[in-house]
């Protein structure tokens, strides 16, 4: 039984750091700005860590998942707000429908992707989200490029001091709680048969193949969490947060770069990685636009560049290597 | 009684015949050797029988069941191991996950916990000599470790054929001729037949070899009892050259 315990000791410092962070947003006036967006940043390399750093599989598409778990909550908000009682269970419903469609989005997609080898397997999500955009632009789908704005269903549902306070305060306690549950499922995956056969198919996936594993449907299983739980951090973080939404704005390329970025930075398939990718990507964002604004990418690309020289592994691959066997290891995962 | 038949096996990339019409038979706990210089087919043919590729024409037995089509995950459960030519660990896995993912996935029946892996991993690392790697990550092993530690991914997933892809690898043959002896003494104890690739007849490998399968361009050229097939004039002109009265 105490096995099972010291298993899930990785799990303290990831929960130390996140409850240090809301404490900060909490009680430092002027904070919650800077930590609401370090908890996107977080949650976002959690729950794309899942499937990049699990598998090592790129997707380019990322995004897609995060912008239809969007739509999850802004349909579900701007379609049932007419039904009387709902109140704050339509908050409920959207998270739901949320992670329905990013799911049923990424079960689509993985099916004929994940069929693709390395490389071949990214060239083909870059497709995805540019073609879902038009998608939905072109065949008009979900109001189309005008988008979904729902402020006024918001403010009838919730009353207009709920709906700011869900705005300004319990959407970033969502995405918390997101990612805070995606780093808990990633290390029940790692210490599962799921995580050894990622591990495997990651590290040589013929060699993982004739061992017996099936490696397709494990790139699957590991392809839909992730793309489940970027459709509660679009939900919570983009729908509830900005009562909107637009095509342009959530099938974003950029953002799956920043996840990329993220990953690699803090560790790729560590647990502890996005976490620390998160928050130096983060914290070196908002601070170099605020000291030298319109040149914080030309001093930000030299530090990535020199951070993924340096570390190659990451900066959790890096100090997890240098851990090993001893007391701190057991918690650096 | 016959583990593994191939049928007629023939496997083409493009216009090139890697596999030629193959036919050969591996009986239960049999120690075979398969011999053939470079591009003679042998890596092809291991890869037939373990479903990395497909062949074009041909079926491929084992225990009876046809398992021509059946996709490589499949057919390890039923009992086919292997080791590759260039060692292919988990490289950023430990010795003993890289050992346990071999009792995780490549067994029948009903799956072993992965603390069970675990512990039939901790009884291979032993038996193999490994023990001071255990919490190593199998990147940092020499070559000769990786060897070791991929015989006992392979005998993790208790095969019953054990496809040995033993060519020089930046190892010292007495190495590999060592570990080949001493696997086949755990062969011998759970009844584990063994395919051998070899380079050169000569080796010691086919010393210990109840048969010799001898592949030139794709073909079989001799199917025999060790002491036979080595006497045979094809196998004599194929490695020292035709004879020719010169």
């Amino acid at each position: 039984m105490k096995n099972q315990v010291t298993k899930y000791y990785p799990m303290l410092p990831v929960l130390a750091a996140y409850a240090a962070l809301f404490l900060i947003g909490r009680n430092m006036s002027g904070m919650w700005q800077l930590v609401a967006m370090l908890l996107f940043y977080c949650a976002l390399g959690q729950a794309f860590n899942i499937f990049l750093g699990m598998t090592g599989y790129v997707d380019f598409g990322y995004v897609a998942f995060m912008g239809v778990g969007t739509y999850g909550m802004a349909l579900a908000i701007s379609r049932l707000a007419h039904i009387e009682g709902l109140g704050a269970g339509i908050i409920v419903i959207g998270f739901v429908l949320a992670v329905l469609m990013s799911t049923m989005l990424s079960i689509a997609v993985g099916a004929v992707a994940l069929r693709l080898r390395g490389a071949y397997f990214a060239i083909a999500t870059i497709g995805v989200n540019e073609g879902f955009r038009f998608l939905i632009e072109g065949a008009r789908i979900w109001n189309g490029s005008e988008g979904i704005i729902f402020t006024a269903q918001l403010n009838q549902i919730l009353g207009r001091e709920a709906a700011s306070a869900l705005a300004t305060f319990w959407a970033d306690l969502f995405v918390l709680i997101i990612a805070v549950a995606a780093a808990l499922v990633t290390l029940i995956y790692m210490r599962s048969k799921i995580g050894y056969a990622l591990t495997a198919l990651r590290e040589d996936e013929d060699a993982a193949k004739v061992m017996g594993i099936n490696v397709t449907k494990f790139k699957i299983i590991a392809f839909i969490t992730s793309a489940s739980f970027a459709g509660l951090v679009g939900a919570s973080s983009w729908a509830l947060k900005t009562p909107y939404v637009f095509p342009p704005e959530v099938f974003e390329i950029h953002y799956t770069i920043e996840a990329i970025i993220i990953v690699l930075l803090g560790g790729a398939g560590t647990l502890l990685g996005p976490l620390v990718g998160g928050l130096i990507y983060g914290i070196s964002k908002y601070y170099l636009s605020i000291f030298i604004p319109g040149f914080q990418l030309l001093i930000f690309a030299p530090i990535i560049i020199v951070i993924i020289v340096v570390f190659p592994e990451g900066v959790v691959g890096m100090l997890k290597a240098k851990t090993r066997n001893t007391a701190a290891g057991r918690f650096i995962v | 009684m016959t583990l593994l038949q191939l049928d007629n096996v023939t496997k083409r990339f493009g216009g090139l015949v890697a596999v030629d019409h193959v036919s050969l038979e591996i009986d239960a706990g049999q120690f075979v050797g398969i011999v053939g210089p470079n591009g003679s087919g042998k890596t092809t043919l291991f890869n037939l029988i373990s479903g990395v590729f497909f062949p074009e024409e041909g079926r491929i037995y084992f225990e009876g069941a046809d398992i021509t089509r059946m996709p490589p995950y499949k057919r390890a459960p039923l009992g086919i191991g292997r080791t590759f030519q260039i060692p292919r660990p988990f490289s950023s896995a430990t010795v003993r996950e890289n050992i346990a993912v071999g009792a995780m996935f490549g067994t029948l029946g009903k799956k072993l916990t992965v603390d069970d892996s675990m512990d039939v991993a901790d009884q291979l690392i032993e038996k193999l000599d490994l023990t001071a790697h255990r919490e190593k990550a199998a990147g940092t092993l020499t070559p000769v470790e990786k060897k070791l530690m991929e015989i006992g991914r392979a005998l993790a997933m208790k095969p019953k054929l054990l496809l040995m892809d033993e060519a020089m690898a930046g190892m010292h043959p007495s190495d590999i001729d060592q570990m080949v002896a001493f696997t086949r003494q755990i062969a011998e104890e759970e009844n584990i037949s063994i395919v051998a690739m070899v380079e050169h007849i000569m080796r010691a490998v086919i010393g210990m070899a109840e048969k010799v399968i001898v592949l030139h361009q794709g073909a079989k050229l001799v199917d025999a009892p060790t002491q036979e097939a080595l006497k045979d004039p094809k196998v004599v002109e194929v490695y020292l050259g035709g004879s020719g009265g010169r």
